[in-house]
């Protein structure tokens, strides 16, 4: 194989290896970049969401206690205000399902809202309800509970996902660090052992070759240099060989 | 010592190992799983530093012995370098020291694990891990030479350099002919369990990873819970018997092939190995039953198969052994020391060299009463060279040395004793499980840092037979070294 191959391989060696982890960890961050922040972005939208469901379900079960007051007008006006804010985060959180099991922890969500909901759309004001906590500890505060752990749950989940993707982060930043690493560190070996190759391959046998001529020229011994590999090295020994002869030949030489 | 033949003969060492993270990130790219790039890129850097010495350097005709040493020792080490860039490129849990251990585990098929999870491990990752097993059990230079053409001198220094001193004793064929058969037997045995581990209703990838880690005797298995995952008796027969073959001198099972079955039988070795097993799968029954199984029949089924997988130094597991007695624990710590015969896959001090440490034993006897008298020792009804049996006596002493020293570090480094000796032994035998913390139901990732790098030196000093090891940092291997 010739020099000019040889040579060429060997920086082709080291631009492939180096290229191709470049391409791999551009790959990697990209991929990082892409689907993270979007899957970060739609965890904490839920979370949000989910707590927003929770701040209202707290404010439901105030104005439940001013109607057992009697205060009826305040009472209403805040259990509609917070009703509405609890469905418009779960329509929000209903259309955002991103995780497994999300959907059945809504459906959860759902249900007890449902039977929190049905206590107190039935009037308390005026009723045998009304300044009865034994019915608000028995009923009322049982299913608000019920809902309220039905969406701290869903927060937890979410939550959950948001560490694990934490966690996975740093191992594909770790992968995508990871060929850099072992390219940088390849390329440092690959040019020590090409260093001593063209060393051994090239630089000695053009010294063997100098010294060579040197000797010819000087005390006229023959040339006599040995060249292992097949290339334009021994061809050019080869060729200062045939012109030391031919110059012998004619008497020439000094 | 010439440095460039060296590069040149290493260079197909990784050249395998290039073709075969190649196929792992094929099998990844089948299952798409996150195994992919780490192999394929592994195997382009690999392939790439051997494509590179071939093309530089031209073929030599001749090698010395050092350079032979040199080569087969700088193989298993590169190996092993090279081994470890699919796992530490594939994250978590390999960090430096545990991708080290796990590759050096995989290629002296010693297979002690650092993976808690081994489930989790894409399957291209689990193919490599299993192939690791499959090119160090022959020999990485074996296997190279068994797929190049002839070499000529270079191959029979090669060959003398590569199998064990005590192998070679007993396999007295040409370097190609001994080649041939070593690889033809291996190949063929595995093939063989693929397909009966198949018709057993195991799954291909299964079959193939567990046919590779049983005849290379290694022991990476693709379960958490290793053999007793598939809970099948038929699986687990398949497997004791391919772990039994794979630990009897591999000529001798191409002989008996060939028809020479009385010669297999009539084998001292061959009917010691044999035995053993059998009575140590008896005494550990009798030994579980009642205090671990309530049955005679479940008793049997797993002493026969943890002392089968121990006594070939494979490492598999259908129970967890650390809750044995402590007698069981004495019988599996004496296969764990003694391994398998030699020329086999398996590890450990092997059946020949403790034949021989009794043989000589008894000579002494005799000498001792008949102090004048010339009493040979006999291996097979065949005169031992008196060098021969000094070395295997000397091999068995350093042997034991080193498991004295690496179980003191590792005590030291706060492992329990227990731990610390049974690590030391099955990785110097190539076995894998230990007892207590590194049972066979357990891993080594609780060992520290240190303690790892201990054992992977531990490891290969096992699976190179010591010498070979220390030979490379001696002086006298270095000097004179030339590069033209």
């Amino acid at each position: 194989m010739g020099l000019r191959f040889k040579m060429f391989f060997g920086f082709v060696t080291l631009i492939l290896m180096l290229l191709i982890a470049g391409i791999w960890s551009i790959y990697e961050l990209n991929a990082i970049g892409s689907s993270v922040p979007k899957m970060l972005a739609e965890n904490y939208q839920s979370i949000n969401a989910a707590k927003k469901m929770s701040e209202a379900l707290e404010r439901e079960d105030s104005a439940i206690l001013l109607l057992l007051l009697g205060r009826w007008q305040e009472g209403r006006s805040i259990l509609n205000n917070a009703d509405s804010l609890f469905s418009a985060n779960f329509k929000f959180a209903s259309a955002n399902i991103t995780l497994p099991g999300e959907q059945s922890h809504l459906d959860t969500i759902q249900t007890y809202y449902t039977a929190y909901k049905g206590l107190w759309l039935r009037p308390i004001v005026g009723t045998q309800k009304e300044g009865s906590l034994e019915w608000y500890f028995q009923s009322v505060h049982q299913a608000f509970i019920s809902a309220k752990n039905a969406v701290e749950h869903l927060i937890d989940l979410n939550a959950n996902r948001m560490y694990q993707m934490a966690s996975a982060l740093d191992n594909r930043s770790n992968r995508a660090i990871m060929p850099g690493i072992v390219a940088i560190l390849s390329a440092l070996v690959f040019t020590l052992i090409f260093n001593f190759l063209v060393n051994l391959y090239v630089v000695g046998p053009i010294i063997r070759i100098t010294k060579g001529i040197k000797k010819f020229k000087e005390k006229q011994t023959p040339f006599d240099v040995t060249i292992e590999t097949r290339d334009e090295l021994y061809d050019l020994s080869n060729a200062i060989g045939d012109l030391c002869q031919y110059y012998n030949s004619k008497g020439t030489a000094k | 010592m010439r440095l460039q033949i060296v590069l040149r003969y290493i260079a197909f060492a990784l050249l395998l190992n290039a073709l075969f993270m190649i196929i792992s990130s094929a099998v990844s790219a089948i299952y798409a799983d996150s195994g992919f790039m780490p192999l394929l890129y592994s195997g382009l850097v690999t392939a790439l530093f051997g494509i590179f010495p071939l093309i530089f350097i031209p073929p030599a005709s001749n090698i010395s012995n050092k350079e032979g040493h040199m080569i087969v020792v700088s193989s298993w080490l590169l190996s092993c370098i090279v081994g470890m860039l699919p796992y530490i490129m594939w994250g978590e849990p390999f960090s430096l020291t545990n991708a080290w251990f796990e590759s050096v585990s995989g290629f002296t098929t010693t297979g002690s694990s650092i993976v808690i999870d081994v489930e989790s491990l894409p399957h291209g990752i689990l193919f490599w891990r299993a192939s690791t097993h499959w090119i160090g059990g022959i020999g990485i230079i074996l296997f190279v030479l068994s797929v190049l053409p002839f070499l000529g001198i270079a191959e029979i220094v090669l060959y003398r350099s590569e199998i064990s001193s005590m192998a070679m004793e007993n396999f007295q064929l040409r370097a190609r002919s001994a080649i041939r058969i070593l690889t033809g037997v291996y190949g063929s045995l595995t093939l063989l369990e693929i397909i009966l581990l198949l018709i057993c209703g195991m799954g291909l990838f299964d079959a193939v990873t567990q046919a590779f880690a049983t005849i290379a005797t290694g022991g990476f298995s693709t379960k958490n819970a290793s053999i007793a995952a598939f809970n099948s008796p038929a699986i687990e027969v398949v497997i004791m018997i391919f772990m039994i073959l794979s630990g009897i001198h591999f000529a001798t099972i191409y002989a008996a092939v060939r028809g020479r079955i009385r010669d297999f039988w009539r084998s001292t070795i061959i009917r010691y190995y044999l035995a053993a097993l059998l009575i140590g799968t008896l005494f550990t029954t009798l030994n579980i039953h009642g205090k671990v199984y309530a049955d005679w029949l479940s008793s049997l089924r797993f002493a026969s198969f943890q002392i089968i997988s121990i006594g070939t130094s494979t490492g598999f597991a259908t129970a967890d052994s650390a809750v044995w007695p402590m007698f069981a624990h004495i019988v599996l710590i004496f296969f764990t020391l003694q391994g398998a015969c030699a020329g086999s896959t398996s590890g450990g001090i092997k059946t020949d060299r403790v034949i021989l440490l009794a043989e000589s034993f008894q000579r002494q006897l005799k000498k001792l009463m008949h102090p004048q008298a010339v009493i040979p020792t006999y291996l097979d009804r065949q005169v031992v060279r008196p060098e021969v049996v000094a070395n295997s006596i000397l091999y068995i002493s350093i042997y034991l040395v080193i498991v004295l020293i690496s179980t003191a570090v590792l005590s030291a480094l706060g492992v329990d004793n227990l731990s610390a000796f049974s690590g030391t032994i099955a990785a110097m035998g190539g076995v894998g499980p230990g007892l207590a913390s590194v049972g066979s139901m357990a891993n080594y990732n609780h060992i520290p840092e240190l303690g790892k790098w201990m054992l992977s030196a531990a490891m290969l000093l096992g699976r190179l037979e010591i010498y070979a090891f220390f030979l490379m940092f001696t002086r006298g291997q270095w000097r004179r070294t030339v590069a033209y």
